[in-house]
């Protein structure tokens, strides 16, 4: 086991992160194997799952057999947790009293899912995390303020502690409104910053309009991480966070029962890293499962916490929607890479007039377009059995002569990458919602009647 | 450092035996625990599963 001084600079583990891709996966399924067992052993649903599959530990004798094991879905997770011990229900694995972190889901989908965690559990998130802030460039030397407010969701929780462990200065900018975290921001000359792709826009707007701050300018933030939305993929989305701030951004990706699963590297290599030292990911053909290995085919992706314990995540069908990347990355990590990161979620795209659309096309195209605020929203109706769909924009009030071109151009570009044609209103600047979280711009209404 | 990770483990482990109960040192001794299974997972792991 020896590495080089520059691939300590370079990897948070180079012994891991630079494993042949073999290795990686003869890892992955020792590490599958043990935890499959442990929870056999440890949860009734596990074992009940299991057991129904006709399937035990002994059964997993290969990588190939992982995909034998049956996945679990969020849904079963909202009927585990109404029995007992309470709150969490029984696929938990772990003493109730060695449980330390409560945390939920946001409900986007559906009933909040309850997640525990021991201290060994915490220590795991932030290790997963500090995996991806040091392929991102944290260092000691940065002082990383967090626009967070720190509350029941898991969110930048993790990222507080991963951003510790590698040493660097913590800001929490807890319950401080969005100018006086601006504020704070430039009082503390914080170099780096994490936040929803929507709150990193709606702060840099905030600064310009209500404080006169220009961020790439006036602020020291250099490099900035997202979460929570898919836009620091979007790369429209990402050029304008950029340059607002004047700094570098990058994607992760995770979820409350997974955790930080995936994440961009320096290398902004147009994709995600997965963590394969943290995590087994599988990416599986919606809509027959089978398990896609080759690059260019999209599929949805099922994951495996392989070390987490209290509650464990094992074939966790996130519903993401992912493709391989053909194409190594240029940082020299075997992580494999997800092209383009996370395209969708299986159960957000949606056929409309008989085309299959993501809703980060739309916004891929929408701030794409010079002279458009970041804010849209797009409804789906259904007029007399036809999808009807309506794209609501703001243009800025600067670019109000070039009105013309501005929607031509939109509703060219929305043609070319989505296939449809779309009704385009413009609303007066600032009057469509704002978010600081997750935002919640489509809204598909042909279900309601 | 697989063998000094293993040499933490059983430190920490014996100082929890010695304490017979005191809480400052059983939940300290819980928190290196967790730390020490960070080690294992990104260099003891390697060896153990013959990686």
């Amino acid at each position: 086991m020896k590495t080089s001084k520059k691939e300590s600079e370079t990897y948070w583990n180079p012994l891991v992160e630079t494993l042949p891709m073999e290795r990686l996966r003869d890892l992955q399924f020792k590490k599958f194997k043990k935890i499959f067992e442990w929870a056999y052993k440890r949860s009734k649903f596990h074992r009940r799952l299991y057991q129904e599959a006709g399937l035990q530990p002994r059964d997993i004798k290969s990588y190939e057999d992982i995909a034998k094991v049956p996945k679990v879905e969020k849904s079963m997770m909202r009927d585990i947790q109404k029995k007992d011990p309470f709150p969490y229900g029984d696929a938990l694995c772990v003493p109730l009293e060695e449980v330390t972190e409560f945390r939920q889901t946001s409900g986007t989908t559906g009933t909040p899912v309850y997640q525990p965690d021991t201290w060994q559990d915490w220590e795991w998130w932030s290790e997963a995390w500090a995996y991806l802030l040091y392929a991102q460039g944290y260092r000691k030397t940065d002082r990383v303020f967090l626009p967070f407010g720190y509350n029941i969701f898991v969110a930048f929780w993790a990222g507080h502690y991963g951003a510790e462990k590698i040493g660097c200065e913590v800001v929490p900018g807890g319950v401080l409104d969005t100018e006086a975290r601006i504020l704070k921001i430039q009082e503390l000359r914080a170099t780096a910053m994490m936040a929803t792709p929507t709150y990193v826009l709606g702060m840099a707007d905030a600064a310009k309009k209500k404080l006169g701050i220009d961020p790439a300018r006036d602020l020291s933030i250099r490099k900035i991480t997202c979460a929570g939305e898919p836009g620091a993929s979007i790369p429209s989305t990402k050029k304008r966070m950029e340059e607002a701030w004047g700094a570098k951004v990058y994607d992760h990706v995770g979820a409350t029962e997974i955790g930080a699963w995936g994440f961009e590297c320096v290398a902004q290599p147009g994709g995600l890293h997965v963590n394969e030292a943290l995590f087994l990911t599988q990416l599986e053909d919606i809509e027959s499962g089978e398990i896609i290995e080759e690059p260019g085919r999209r599929g949805k992706i099922v994951i495996t916490a392989l070390d987490r314990i209290a509650q464990p995540c094992i074939r966790f069908d996130s519903k993401d929607v992912a493709e391989w990347s053909k194409d190594p990355c240029p940082c020299g990590r075997t992580f494999r890479l997800i092209k383009g990161g996370v395209v969708g979620r299986a159960d957000d795209i949606t056929k409309i007039k008989g085309v299959l659309l993501a809703p980060s096309a739309i916004e891929e195209v929408v701030l794409s377009i010079q002279g458009l605020s970041n804010e849209f929203e797009v409804v789906v109706t259904k007029k007399e059995d036809l999808d009807d769909i309506t794209l609501k924009v703001e243009i800025l009030p600067d670019e109000e002569r070039n009105r013309e071109t501005i929607l031509s151009q939109l509703k060219d570009q929305l043609r070319l990458k989505t296939n449809l044609g779309y009704n385009i209103e413009v609303h007066p600047c600032l009057s469509l919602p704002r978010y600081e979280i997750k935002a919640k711009r489509f809204k598909d209404l042909r279900k309601q009647g | 450092m697989d063998t000094r990770i293993k040499a933490i483990k059983k430190a920490a482990q014996e100082l929890k035996d010695l304490s017979k109960g005191i809480p400052a040192v059983d939940c300290n001794v819980g928190r290196i625990l967790a730390s020490v299974k960070m080690l294992e997972i990104n260099i003891s792991d390697l060896l153990t599963y013959r990686i």
